[in-house]
């Protein structure tokens, strides 16, 4: 690029041919083992997207053609208070959920990061409920919310310490139902926040701590100084990563609740599967779930920023 | 000085404890406590009498051993599928010079950021459409939407790390793409493909929502699903459920334990850089 710049120095030859096609054989190469993945992602991912956006401009019901009806699925969505309360619970459960994951993943952080012995090991067992089915931990969740005690630990705990003179059926009410999801959305991920903190916090430079303790600073400003910012990117990546998913949580809400009681804590992905496997309108229950994606694109353009940002 | 950093580090390591443990005990009780136990609240917090009584009904009375084969299955298939796919096309945009190359690491990116929620109407139509629902075939063709995109961001990390004088210098040596790939890479990168390979298994043996949708057949279900079942019968079965939780986090966690440290290095790589 330059090089016609440089004075007295023509213009580099280009390299002899064999170069040239050695890059073609190498392009050719890369093609030939992207393949797979291109064949996969075309037909099961980027084609099924845009049968998706397809359906939703139709009436598609079960056992019936589609026929195109425009844009109104959407207009019926907009229009639709049942839909209104998917959206609020859809954000209710994601940002209590995320909030939750981000100060006690912190707190795990630090906990670990102060250990002096046995990190690697606590770090692994703190990490079980991540590797863990869904399913199990939204199961054993609703028994431990149950309000029969000899199955609900809540209930039983509380009996026993004499808090309670009768138990509490939590999952009955929409407040308390909302928040056993929660807990169990919350249960599940934090581990990840921490282990993701304590990666983060590990790699700030030991000396800028010296420096601060020196200089006489209390074990508080320094979290706020330096650990909080030395931590900026990964928090940033970590809750971002997790709005995505928590969003279009289906596991934990079907299997604990149903979107239940009434619609209370049905979200994104458990009205789409209602409307679409239960009332078999399957444009209707496609058109909810791209209800989500410019909430998504937003997510995934910042993410992306930001990892990819990091490995160049 | 120290003192109060000691003493709240202790605590909070004695409550993290406590919040991660209880429920995986809470779990394991439960599977060990006979019907009548549970039912009449005995003794709440430990089996007793302590009885073996619901692994066998679950194991003799339920379809519980054929759903762990077909979970068995699926996360094998989809785990083999997804290695070879992942590893050549990691490789392919860690260490191969092409036009578009950045493209595709960001593809890879934002596919593996889609959550299978927004793809389960039409991915159910298009596997319909190729004869391949309700049958196990459905999951082999649906998984490696989520895992291919996972394990391909992941290797491309591993393979980007591995020094380029070794295949440079194979490559030198008359050595092909492919036999490069093959006989030196492929080798260097063994953590990584064990790490990407461990994670496509467990994401497969996990799934619940594609495993709902695609498969009826009672007889083609996986545990996630079959575990619902239970629930959902005329008569509450707690104990084998319990029995049945436990049976299908063991290996999960086995393997989590044999390979622990690489996975937390994968997991937080992508986070954390930069």
């Amino acid at each position: 690029m330059a090089v016609g710049r440089t004075a007295g120095v023509p213009a580099v030859r280009r390299r002899a041919p064999s170069w040239g096609r050695a890059r073609r054989r190498e392009a050719g190469t890369a093609l030939l083992f992207l393949l797979p993945l291109f064949i996969l992602v075309v037909g099961l991912i980027i084609y099924p997207f845009y049968r998706a956006i397809w359906l939703s401009l139709t009436d598609k019901l079960v056992g019936y053609p589609e026929r195109f009806v425009g844009l109104r699925n959407y207009a019926y969505l907009i229009a639709d208070d049942t839909f209104h309360e998917v959206v609020k619970n859809s954000l209710v459960f994601t940002v209590a959920s995320v909030a939750l994951k981000v100060v006690t993943g912190l707190a795990m952080a630090l906990v670990l990061d102060n250990l002096v012995r046995g990190r690697n090991f606590f770090r692994g067992l703190f990490l079980l409920p991540w590797i863990t089915s869904t399913v199990i931990i939204a199961l054993t969740w609703r028994w431990m919310f149950d309000a029969f005690p000899g199955r609900g630990f809540f209930n039983s705990v509380l009996l026993d310490m004499g808090l309670l003179n009768r138990p509490i059926a939590f999952m009955a009410t929409p407040a308390g139902a909302m928040a056993a999801v929660v807990v169990a959305n919350w249960w599940r991920a934090f581990p990840f926040f921490g282990v993701s903190f304590l990666a983060g916090m590990q790699s700030i430079p030991r000396e800028l701590y010296e420096a601060a303790s020196v200089d006489g600073a209390s074990a508080g400003r320094r979290f706020w100084h330096i650990t909080l910012p030395g931590l900026k990117h990964v928090i940033i990546v970590t809750t971002l990563l997790s709005f995505i998913l928590t969003i279009n949580d289906f596991n934990i809400i079907y299997v604990m609740t149903r979107g239940g009681p009434g619609t209370a804590t049905q979200v994104f992905a458990t009205y789409s599967y209602e409307v679409a496997f239960n009332q078999l309108r399957w444009g209707r229950g496609v058109t909810i779930s791209i209800f989500a994606v410019p909430l998504l694109v937003i997510g995934i353009a910042l993410i992306s920023r930001y990892l990819l940002r990091g490995s160049r | 000085m120290r003192r109060p950093v000691a003493l709240l580090t202790g605590a909070g390591l004695v409550l993290f404890l406590l919040v991660i443990l209880v429920p995986f005990w809470w779990i394991a009780s439960m599977s060990f406590k006979t019907y009548e136990q549970i039912q009449f609240a005995v003794s709440i917090y430990v089996p007793k009498p302590f009885t073996w009584e619901n692994y066998v009904g679950l194991w003799t009375e339920t379809r519980f051993p054929l759903w762990l084969r077909n979970s068995l299955v699926t996360a094998l298939v989809v785990t083999a599928t997804t290695t070879v796919v992942a590893s050549l096309g990691g490789y392919a945009v860690a260490r191969l010079r092409f036009p578009g190359r950045e493209s595709v690491a960001s593809l890879i990116l934002i596919l593996y950021l889609v959550p299978p929620a927004l793809l389960f109407i039409p991915l159910y139509r298009v596997l319909a459409e190729l004869g391949a629902t309700n049958h196990l075939s459905a999951l082999f063709l649906a998984y490696p939407t989520f895992t291919v995109p996972f394990c391909t961001w992941l290797l491309i990390g591993f393979f980007k790390a591995l020094p380029d004088e070794l295949e440079e210098a194979a490559l030198i040596d008359g050595a092909s793409r492919a036999t490069a790939f093959l006989r030196v890479l492929l080798p260097l990168a063994a953590p990584g493909l064990v790490a990407s390979a461990i994670f496509a298994f467990t994401l497969s043996w996990n799934e619940f929502l594609y495993a709902l949708v695609f498969i009826q057949d009672e007889k083609s279900i996986t545990v996630p699903v079959g575990l619902n079942l239970l629930i959902y019968g005329d008569v509450f079965h707690w104990g084998q459920l319990m029995a049945a939780s436990v049976i299908t986090t063991i290996p999960v966690v086995a393997l989590y334990v044999f390979i622990h440290r690489w996975m937390v290095e994968g997991l937080v790589a992508g986070s954390v850089k930069g």
